[in-house]
């Protein structure tokens, strides 16, 4: 079970890495960058799951009233992955409004086209 | 008074002043010995002194493209930086400074007359001296290899297992277990070396940058007056110091005990030297060109140091 | 009290940042703003010199008091040893002496709040990252330093391909740390723990193969951020059209961020650094980034990316260094660090300038601007000799200390691998020489352009950072003992003694729970030359030498008779005529036949910089045809070579670590 979410995140990466290589499509590329951050994001959130612990989710009455917290999942990695989340949205957002910038000064999206820089 | 020490060492002996009267008299020699070989007399040995006061007192005429600033100064920085290096380079027993790291100061040292020509010669806003800069920067980066090579040779020699960065103790090295000139595995070395001094001089074949045929002299074309003097002295102190350098890393183990003597001796094998790798060359030779000079240092003078190296790394 | 000053100094870059976006509308607010954000942070951390540097404590700092509950680290942690503060110090001094050259090059351009903000965030992120104890930390760090650099490289609207550079960057950038945080993720399953202190007791010893996977990734991931070859194309690209303050801050500052994550995670995460196959493959990636970073320098056209591609190389002596895991090796690593960014930083400033006031940064067009220039001029020479490495410059102790070092090292082990990294690494020296031969005479020597005959020297504002910068790279070169002493020398311990590092963080004897030993650096030796009394007598030397040129120059022999003018146009005399009778004013080269050259007239005639080193390149044309081919410029090739080098490091590791 999460064997499976291993492998599937590793996959991701790596697909991700495969859609950077090779397509030209700036937009594709972009994607390509997200999957890869998907990739990562399921793996840490897999990190911190334990079979068949609860939620970490305890108001101060449950404490009070004696349920104890004994097996739960891992709240950290979920912190983590909020947070790795928003940066990877961060990182999209950014890296579409340069391909519309690109869109208008180059004329184009395409990968081949943006090759001023070189050599 | 550890000042006038100091001030001694850097002016007169064995900076500034020994440095020129040696520089001068191989400079001479060498105009002499390559004129025999032409079968021609020559001029007189005191020829380049005559040369250097004639020039002096020669007007100094500044192109209006140059920057006069680094017009004036870049040959005194290439005196001066000679006339220190010389200060490192340890007279047989009797070294003035000493650092644990001698050789990469001097290695560097050594570029700095090299700079300074390219300075001025760039300054000068002449294209014959743009080739010549050009041309000075590759033949420097063209010996820096075999050059550096030499230098961890001798290096790995002197020091076996520890590093051994220092002249001095090169020198105390070889005062002990002999001459590294007369040591097999380090002729390769010795050899590259004496390649070495005639690119770093200047002097044909390797003068590609001051080519006076093609390029009018290159960073030199628009020099005249008292600051051609300075780097043509310099030129003259450069073959002292290259080959005092050879003298310090292939023979430095001679001690005769005084330090006059060992100083006259000194300049003597300078005078070998320069005869030998300068003179002769000189004679025999035509100029390379440029690529065909760095293609020369660094396949066939790189590989013979090279072997040296690689040779005292298995402890031959 | 003193705890607190880490945080206080991030948290202050951020809080200028957001209160220049909502009431930086005014120049003098914002530039008042930024100015103080910037100086306040560099006065908090210098105040942390005392204790850490001299007294040797580690400041350790809870964020929220959320202290480690039963030997286990919960809250995120800052954490301050000598190592964290000298990259955050050089950081900050950085960012200072950006800030103020801004405040003269982006005057009057659009949407400077924006830039200051991004700026602030910049500072404040690449400091975080220094100071920070939390390895996630200090991958959102990272991230928000990539996102402010990516956003500031495409803020240059002077530059048409600032965008392409720009997003070449980000996509870069996003692998690396997408590779970092898959290691992270890695290390959270071996741990369950992501302070740096506890992994540092717990991680070193026996790995597991997860924890080499991690290893793997986190290198790759400090790799990229470092430029190392291959990952180098495209952050050369962004540093060539970002705005110079900029450049010089992503080519000085922001590569460090991958250098010290690079230290810390061999040095004293994994502590993997004294295994053979590591230092080799340090070194050698080292190595191979110097040489075909001056190479291909060798080769440029432009300014900025000349210099762009010279960060590349010295990247490579840096991470070469600390890769030789000798004390004077880190050392050398460090304080090749610290020089780098004070001069590659003055010569990106340098070519700002001369945008600034030429509008280009194309040498085949630009020539003779040290008449015009001429604090520049001298800045930049001070710059181009210290990181050629000619003495007594910064540049020299450093690379000396790399090159003893290296060979060193190649001595005691008999290796003949290491002779071969220190051979490269002086011959690298000389080409980078020879490319700043290029700029120089390209730029500041040679012929004057009639389009810029007018240029003007940069405002004052701009040079006073370029001339502060100027007078630390002498300082530091001649002053190396006590600087090293001072600074470098309680870093180099730190990251070779951890224990300490661990106990101040996580209680004390926490490190003696795991039998955590520490790596036992060789005594430090700093000295390769003493150049107090050289320096002395050079320069009194040398003043006489230059006043023997200087005074009466003009004739030697004989003084000029008052009003007598030379009979050619030679630009010497008060007023000059030429041959056809015209008088024109001297040193003016847009008149026709004001220059003459060995005797014969001549018009503009400057040789440009682009083919200054023919002999040499014609011996290397198929290597340089093959190298350019290879830098493409196209995003999907570099992230190609990247993913090439993640996985071959990969497999290194797997090969040879277990």
């Amino acid at each position: 079970m999460i064997l499976a979410n291993y492998i599937v995140s590793f996959i991701l990466i790596a697909l991700g890495l495969v859609v950077l290589c090779t397509k030209k499509n700036l937009i594709k590329v972009v994607l390509g960058l997200g999957i890869m951050d998907y990739g990562v994001n399921l793996l840490i959130v897999s990190a911190g799951f334990n079979e068949g612990g609860t939620a970490p989710i305890y108001s101060l009455s449950d404490l009070l009233n004696g349920v104890s917290p004994t097996f739960f999942v891992d709240p950290v990695p979920q912190a983590l992955t909020l947070t790795s989340i928003v940066i990877g949205a961060c990182v999209d957002a950014m890296a579409l409004a340069i391909v519309i910038m690109i869109k208008k000064r180059y004329g184009t999206i395409d990968a081949d086209e943006l090759r001023r820089l070189r050599g | 008074m550890f000042v006038f020490k100091y001030l001694f060492y850097a002016l007169v002996f064995p900076g500034a002043l020994f440095t020129i009267a040696a520089g001068l008299l191989l400079s001479g020699l060498d105009r002499k010995v390559i004129a025999r070989m032409q079968r021609r007399i020559g001029p007189p040995i005191m020829q380049p002194v005559y040369d250097f006061f004639k020039l002096m007192g020669k007007e100094n005429i500044i192109p209006a493209a140059a920057n006069r600033a680094a017009y004036r100064l870049a040959p005194a920085l290439s005196f001066v930086s000679l006339a220190f290096v010389m200060v490192f380079i340890p007279v047989f027993g009797f070294s003035a400074f000493s650092g644990n790291a001698d050789l990469i100061v001097i290695l560097y040292l050594i570029t700095i007359p090299g700079v300074a020509l390219i300075i001025g010669g760039s300054s000068t806003g002449s294209p014959y001296g743009a080739i010549g800069i050009s041309r000075e920067m590759v033949t420097m980066m063209a010996y820096e290899l075999p050059f550096v090579l030499v230098l961890l040779a001798v290096a790995k020699k002197a020091g076996g297992s520890t590093l051994v960065f220092s002249l001095k103790e090169i020198c105390d090295y070889q005062a002990a277990n002999g001459c590294f000139l007369f040591k097999w595995s380090m002729i390769p070395a010795a050899v590259a070396m004496l390649l070495v001094i005639p690119a770093e001089v200047g002097t044909q074949p390797f003068d590609v940058a001051e080519a006076e045929t093609e390029i009018c002299e290159g960073p030199l074309c628009e020099y005249s007056g008292p600051p051609l003097a300075v780097f043509k002295l310099s030129t003259c102190m450069k073959m002292f110091v290259m080959t005092g350098l050879f003298t310090a890393l292939f023979l430095g183990g001679i001690r005769t005990g005084n330090a006059v003597l060992d100083a006259v001796l000194f300049v003597l094998i300078c005078c070998v030297v320069t005869v030998i790798c300068i003179t002769t060359v000189h004679a025999v030779t035509a100029r390379l060109r440029i690529q065909h000079l760095f293609k020369f240092y660094w396949t066939y003078v790189a590989i013979t140091a090279l072997a040296s190296l690689v040779l005292v790394w298995f402890g031959l | 009290m003193i705890q607190h000053f880490p945080v206080l100094a991030v948290m202050i870059l951020f809080l200028g940042a957001f209160l220049i976006e909502i009431i930086g509308r005014n120049d003098t607010v914002r530039n008042l703003i930024a100015f103080v954000a910037v100086t306040g942070s560099l006065i908090l951390l210098a105040a942390l010199i005392g204790p850490v540097m001299l007294e040797g404590q580690i400041i350790s700092y809870w964020m929220g008091g959320w202290a480690p509950v039963a030997n286990y680290a919960i809250g995120i942690g800052y954490e301050v040893d000598a190592l964290g503060l000298l990259f955050a110090l050089l950081g900050i001094t950085a960012y200072w002496l950006s800030c103020v050259y801004s405040f003269g090059y982006m005057k009057g351009r659009e949407h400077l709040s924006h830039y200051y903000t991004l700026f602030l965030m910049l500072a404040g992120a690449s400091i975080g990252f220094f100071l920070t104890g939390d390895l996630f930390n200090m991958f959102i760090m990272m991230e928000i330093v990539t996102f402010s650099a990516v956003a500031l490289t495409a803020s240059n609207t002077e530059k048409l391909t600032a965008i392409e550079g720009a997003f070449k960057y980000l996509i870069n950038c996003s692998i690396g740390s997408a590779m970092s945080l898959t290691g992270i993720a890695l290390i959270y399953l071996e741990c369950h723990t992501l302070n740096l202190a506890q992994l540092s007791a717990m991680l070193p010893g026996s790995l597991s193969m997860t924890a080499v996977m991690a290893f793997a990734l986190l290198l790759s991931g400090f790799c990229v951020e470092s430029a190392m070859i291959p990952f180098h194309a495209s952050f050369v690209d962004a540093h060539t059209v970002a705005p110079s303050s900029v450049s010089m801050i992503l080519s000085g500052m922001v590569l460090k961020i991958g250098v010290y994550g690079l230290i810390r995670c061999c040095y004293i995460v994994f502590r993997l650094i004294d295994t053979a196959q590591l230092q080799i493959l340090l070194t050698a990636l080292g190595s191979l980034t110097m040489f075909i970073g001056v190479t291909m320098a060798l080769a440029q056209h432009d300014f900025k990316r000349l210099l762009a591609f010279h960060s590349v190389s010295q990247l490579g002596y840096i991470i070469a260094a600390a890769g030789l895991c000798t004390s004077l090796g880190l050392t050398g690593s460090l304080f090749h660090a610290i020089n780098h960014t004070l001069f590659k930083g003055l010569l990106f400033l340098c070519a700002g300038a001369v945008i600034h006031s030429t509008g280009t940064s194309d040498l085949d067009s630009l020539g003779g601007l040290s008449k015009r220039m001429p604090v520049t001029c001298c800045c930049f020479l001070i710059g181009a000799f210290s990181i050629s490495g000619l003495p007594p410059f910064n540049g020299f102790v450093s690379k000396w200390m790399i090159y003893q070092a290296a060979y060193t090292k190649a001595l005691e082990t008999g290796n003949f691998y290491y002779v071969i990294v220190t051979v490269t690494a002086l011959v690298v020296s000389v080409m980078t020489l020879a490319s700043f031969v290029k700029v120089l005479h390209s730029v500041f020597f040679g012929q004057l352009r009639s389009v810029h005959s007018q240029a003007e020297e940069a405002p004052k504002i701009m040079l006073v950072p370029m001339v502060i910068m100027s007078v630390l790279c002498v300082f530091t070169g001649v002053f190396y003992k006590g600087f090293s002493k001072l600074f470098i020398g309680p870093a180099v311990y730190s990251a070779f003694g951890n224990t300490s590092y661990i106990d101040s963080m996580m209680g004390k004897g926490y490190s003696e729970l795991f039998g955590v030993r520490a790596l036992s650096p060789d005594a430090l030796s700093f000295s390769c030359w003493n150049p107090y009394i050289w320096l002395v007598l050079f320069i009194i030397v040398f003043a006489a030498a230059a006043l023997v040129l200087f005074v009466n120059t003009d004739s030697f022999g004989r003084t000029l008779e008052k009003g007598m003018s030379y009979p050619s146009v030679y630009g010497t005399g008060d007023m000059n005529r030429d041959f056809l009778g015209n008088t024109h004013v001297e040193g003016d080269p847009s008149e026709k036949y004001a220059v003459f050259f060995s005797g014969e007239k001549a018009e503009y005639s400057h040789a440009g910089g682009s083919d200054l080193f023919w002999g040499f390149k014609y011996n290397w044309h198929k290597y340089y045809s093959l190298l350019q081919g290879l830098h493409s410029g196209s995003v999907n090739d570099y992230c190609c070579y990247a993913v090439m080098c993640i996985a071959a490091i990969t497999v290194f590791m797997f090969i040879f670590i277990r």
